[in-house]
């Protein structure tokens, strides 16, 4: 009982702790940020100094981690930035719907049903075909604010 | 044969030459044994010579633009019956079109500026994105007098910058940047909730509003209602702050230049009998913008350049107004004076026998 309660708060996330502040300075390459309210992975960052245009600020470009669209910010470096917590979890492939979704198999032997078959192209197809062989799969999941995708695949199996 | 030569040789040297007495002002320097009179010695410039006698000229010339009535001219065919009216024609002055460079707003000669504006001396402004945002520093941090020699590399260092002599903290920009920006916001929304399309010239005016300081000339100049352009408005510490305001609030305010040029022009064409002056200081876009306006009514009556361009380079910026007259930007029946001199040594002597010692007469006449 006291197992599936942990469970079940740890699921709630209630929204407290989706992103975390970090002053922008401190963010550097392959860090997360949220731009536009989007979870991001910086792939550049240049900062120019205090001057004629008012304080340092950091310029960054990032992609966003769900759908690939290349954003951009500028924030005064002093400036506090909100940082998505991004979590990557494995789960054993079960079964895939006839209507896109997956079923995976969670470390406590509940499954999982909720999440569709990614829209990467690359990824589909293997999942598609790993899955359609009989191979013994395993999906990695990115799960940040509150959105989550299938990213990776791992074939298991005997080789 | 010797007294031939001699007398040839003579002839040449001392060739008869035509008198120019009653033709020319004699050179006459002012002599300080009358006592240390500024304005005796200001009037003494024009038969000093060289740039003093150029300044001494462009003081007379202002002066009788802003003489000038509608009275003074004849009735044409075309005057409607309240053109015609004496009274009103007496009331009708010149147009004057004010330009100058940013690197003047940094100076003291803001002050000057800030003086005309204040008194509605001057009827439109001109100037580059630096002449507005200097103005509004001032009123947030001081600008500080240092040396052209300071070596870049140890201000850079301490986070001033340098403009020729002077020295403006970096701290200065990022209290113009604290100010600013929620201003923007606020044009921001007003854009998107109320349709407001923004120009540079209201741009301006909202900030000459928001700075609400007496000693601001773009303060002057909202409340009087004096437009002042500003098509590069972006190319200067503003530039920078719209930048980044852009980010903040995607797309960014929209600024549009076609309906400045629409207004700018406008004032020219539409000054009617009006005559019109151009007053400019500096070179580049300034004084480019506003010869350009006077072009649309064929040409301004009176030009009054002070600046340091020469025009070997062909640049505009050292061009004379002769060249302005070629193209159509000042009448060929317009007077005009160039005077080579950094304005910051000119333009408040010209101010002090022209426009404030008009002012002062009227207070004293009304007395």
């Amino acid at each position: 009982m006291s197992d599936e309660e942990h469970h079940f708060e740890s699921k709630a996330d209630a929204g407290a702790s989706k992103t975390f502040p970090q002053q922008a300075g401190t963010i550097r390459k392959n860090g997360y940020i949220v731009i536009k309210g989007r979870p991001c992975k910086v792939v550049e960052v240049s900062t120019s100094k205090t001057g004629k245009h008012g304080h340092a600020k950091c310029h960054f470009v990032a992609i966003d981690i769900f759908n690939g669209k290349k954003l951009e910010d500028i924030v005064p470096s002093s400036h506090n930035c909100d940082v998505p917590h991004v979590n990557r979890t494995d789960y054993q492939l079960i079964d895939i719907s006839e209507d896109g979704f997956v079923s995976l198999l969670t470390d406590n032997g509940n499954t999982k049903d909720d999440l569709r078959l990614p829209t990467d192209e690359n990824l589909l197809t293997q999942i598609k075909d790993g899955f359609a062989e009989g191979k013994d799969l395993v999906v990695s999941v990115m799960s940040a604010m509150g959105e989550e995708q299938i990213c990776a695949l791992k074939d298991i199996g005997p080789k | 044969m010797k007294e031939n030569l001699l007398d040839s040789i003579r002839s040449t040297v001392f060739k008869q030459s035509d008198s120019l007495d009653g033709i020319c002002t004699t050179i006459e320097g002012y002599d300080f044994n009358k006592g240390v009179d500024y304005h005796e010695v200001l009037k003494s410039m024009v038969s000093t010579g060289f740039q003093a006698s150029n300044l001494g000229d462009a003081i007379q010339l202002v002066n009788e633009m802003l003489d000038w009535r509608l009275s003074d001219e004849n009735l044409t065919e075309e005057c409607s019956e309240e053109e015609s009216d004496p009274t009103y024609r007496k009331s009708v002055k010149c147009k004057v079109f004010l330009g100058f460079t940013s690197n003047l707003i940094s100076s003291g000669v803001r002050d000057i500026i800030r003086y005309l504006v204040q008194h509605r001396m001057v009827d439109v402004v001109v100037t580059t994105a630096g002449g507005v945002e200097e103005d509004l520093v001032k009123c947030l941090a001081p600008t500080y007098k240092g040396e052209f020699s300071l070596p870049g590399a140890a201000l850079r260092a301490k986070g001033l910058n340098r403009i020729g002599n002077l020295l403006v903290p970096n701290d200065n920009y990022c209290k113009f940047e604290d100010w600013i920006i929620p201003i923007f916001d606020q044009m921001f929304d007003e854009q998107t909730s109320m349709n407001t399309l923004w120009t540079p010239s209201k741009v301006i005016s909202r900030l000459g509003k928001e700075i609400n300081d007496e000693s601001s000339y773009l303060y002057w100049a909202h409340k009087n209602d004096i437009p002042v352009f500003c098509p590069g408005l972006t190319d200067g510490s503003l530039g920078d702050m719209l930048y980044f305001h852009s980010f903040k609030k995607e797309p960014g305010l929209v600024i549009d230049i076609v309906q400045d040029i629409r207004a700018m022009n406008g004032e020219a064409v539409h000054a009617g009998l009006r005559k019109t002056g151009m007053v400019i200081l500096g070179g580049g876009l300034p004084k480019h913008h506003i010869c350009n306006a006077n072009m649309m009514r064929n040409g301004a009556d009176y030009a009054i350049f002070i600046n340091t361009a020469q025009e070997f380079d062909g640049s505009d910026s050292g061009a004379r107004p002769d060249e302005a007259v070629s193209w159509g930007k000042i009448r060929g029946s317009a007077k005009t004076v160039k005077v080579h001199c950094d304005a910051t040594i000119a333009f408040p002597l010209l101010v002090a026998e022209t426009f404030a010692a008009k002012a002062k007469r009227s207070v004293d006449d009304t007395s």
